[in-house]
């Protein structure tokens, strides 16, 4: 069912304020020198008949003249009509009930309907159509903000979830493929080390696939993560690679975006180390300066500038573009990322507003 | 048949040298962690067959086999690289995908064993070096120039460049007072460098733009760029109409 008769509750509610609409007409029969028994079975019944007759009619009259796509006057045209028709029915329908009546009970009943009644009756039925379209055009138009809002919120759902989906995808098939290769190096060189490292890559893997779109994640979390990455790159790159991490055990509590660090960590490995013929550092760090939560990513380079700063404006720059949207999507104007390359270091510094998990949304903490 | 293995992560060298024991006939001759070390060993113990990754610090293994020459055959080394898997299957040469198995690398090496018994059949040295244009079109526009010297590497970054003068089959750069050559064709190397930057001003010179001092007029209708470096540089009629429309 559609309109007002889309629930009982509405249904009841619009048959009971026809029902006073009846009793309305009838106490203004009686007023004007009719009796009130006539007067009421007189009225009540026609009252509620066209209380139907308009509830549906109106609903689909509504539909066919949209007002955000008809211009107003035929709207009025497309309303006016029906009711004109409808109201004029309603008083032959008044007309005939009266006769009815007159026949079945003649001692009972004395004629209530004369012709300036039925024509205030007209009148009436009009504007009684009228405002039934309106109750519609109401309605409809709630649902429609109702339905749009659950898109919204449907589409916001969807975005967040494709833009991690697409994050987890992000992680360099290099680097599984080579994390493959290490481990078939290791398996008859080193048979623990092999077994450790295919645990440790099934622990990212797990990590990042228990992710949640808009669930925020402890930094100590993220560095969870971050750790787990750092020790597979390890065994490929061995020595060269050194790794330091040194946070702040209030700024281990804050919350931020998932999947924000690894990928600056990514980076550091990938364009700053994997760049270098001597042995680099990628140092992280973390403090909490009040209601700012400060992480600074640095990792050496080249002192060539084979991986410096050309190779750095290439490759790692969609990286860190890509870090800096999501800090503006989640805090706006109230984080910044920046980076340059400083004394023969590539250093990234973010700033994001400092929210401790049990500050304010405890259960955000996603797994 | 004398092999050497190029890759900077010691893992994936010792599945090489593990893989390789086991056929008596390949000696490895030597290791090397990046591409100088490469180039170096390359030139100076010439092994019939190189295993070289593809992404490796300061040279990646297409700037090796430039520098190197393609006297030596190249197996190419890789985990995931869409851009050289396309141009590995134009120039069909051989490529191993890590990890690959046992029976891949020997595959590999039967395919270099009969290269090396019947010498240039099919794509040899040519398809080589289209591939390896191929690969230097992603780095376009030029950032740095690599010179080989002997067994040694020279790189320069391209903004430390004065100029480019066209000596016979040589190009000579003209970079931090001193020049080194290389054998290229001028309008090869006119067309990977940045046009924002480089402008070729004469048929046997481009200069760095950034380089330029001021422009002065010579003889009767002629013009040279006075760089900062106190060098003169030759413009032709054609060559000072660009520039006029450059730095206007």
């Amino acid at each position: 069912m559609h309109g007002v008769f889309a629930s009982w509750r509405a249904a009841l509610l619009y048959l009971l304020a026809w029902l006073m609409l009846g009793l309305l007409l009838a106490a203004m029969l009686a007023v004007s020198g009719a009796g009130w028994g006539a007067s009421l079975l007189f009225a009540v019944p026609l009252a509620l008949v066209y209380a139907n007759a308009t509830g549906f009619s109106a609903y689909y009259v509504c539909r066919a003249y949209p007002l955000d796509r008809r211009r107003p006057l035929a709207v009025a045209a497309g309303i006016g009509m029906p009711a004109a028709c409808v109201a004029a029915l309603w008083c032959a329908l008044g007309a005939a009930w009266n006769s009815l009546l007159a026949a079945l009970a003649p001692d009972a009943y004395v004629p209530v309907a004369s012709n300036p009644v039925l024509a205030s009756m007209f009148g009436l039925g009009v504007i009684l159509y009228g405002l039934a379209a309106a109750v519609n055009y109401l309605s409809i138009e709630s649902e429609r903000v109702r339905q749009l809002e659950t898109q919204r919120l449907q589409m916001k759902l969807m975005a967040q979830d494709a833009e991690l989906r697409m994050l987890r995808a992000q992680v360099d098939p290099h680097f599984l493929f080579n994390s493959l290769n290490s481990i078939s190096a290791l398996t008859s060189l080193d048979p623990a080390g092999a077994r450790d490292m295919t645990v440790q890559l099934a622990e990212f893997f797990r990590h990042t696939l228990g992710l949640r779109a808009g669930h925020m994640v402890t930094l100590a979390r993220e560095l969870q993560l971050v750790r787990h990455f750092v020790a597979i790159e390890q065994v490929r790159f061995g020595a060269r690679l050194r790794f330091e991490a040194a946070i702040d055990p209030a700024a281990a509590a804050c919350l931020l975006p998932p999947m924000l660090l690894q990928p600056l960590v990514e980076n550091a490995i990938k364009h700053g180390i994997g760049q270098m013929v001597e042995p680099g550092l990628v140092r992280v760090e973390a403090v909490r300066a009040g209601s700012i939560l400060r992480i600074r990513v640095e990792n050496d380079v080249d002192p060539d500038g084979a991986g410096g700063v050309a190779g750095n404006a290439r490759g790692t720059g969609l990286g860190l573009v890509n870090v800096r949207q999501r800090l503006a999507t989640a805090h706006g104007h109230e984080a910044s990322a920046h980076w340059a390359r400083r004394d023969g270091r590539f250093v990234v510094e973010l700033a994001l507003p400092a929210r401790a998990a049990d500050e304010a949304h405890p259960a955000t903490e996603g797994a | 048949m004398r092999v050497i293995i190029v890759d900077d992560e010691p893992l994936a060298r010792a599945v090489l040298r593990e893989h390789l024991g086991a056929h008596a006939d390949v000696d490895i001759v030597g290791e090397c962690a990046n591409g100088f070390e490469a180039v170096k060993a390359i030139a100076e113990l010439a092994p019939d067959l190189a295993f070289l990754d593809i992404q490796m610090p300061r040279l990646d293994g297409f700037e090796v086999v430039e520098l190197a020459g393609a006297k030596t055959h190249y197996v190419f080394v890789t985990a995931y690289d869409q851009f050289a898997l396309r141009a590995f299957d134009v120039h069909a040469l051989d490529y191993l995908l890590k990890p690959f198995s046992r029976e891949r690398l020997a595959q590999a090496l039967a395919h270099a064993r009969a290269r090396l018994a019947a010498p240039a059949p099919g794509p040899g040295a040519e398809a080589m070096l289209a591939l390896v244009s191929e690969a230097q079109a992603r780095h376009q526009p030029l950032e740095r120039v690599l010179i080989r010297d002997g067994a040694r590497v020279h790189v320069i970054p391209v903004d430390r460049i004065d100029y480019i003068e066209a000596q016979d089959d040589y190009v000579a750069f003209h970079a931090d007072g001193r020049t080194w050559l290389k054998n290229q064709r001028m309008a090869e190397l006119e067309s990977q460098l940045d046009p924002q930057a480089f402008l070729r001003v004469h048929r046997s010179y481009i200069v760095n733009l950034g380089a330029i001092a001021r422009i002065e007029p010579t003889g009767k209708d002629g013009h040279c760029a006075l760089l900062k470096s106190g060098a003169r540089v030759p413009i032709s009629r054609s060559g000072y109409q660009k520039v006029r429309d450059l730095l206007r």
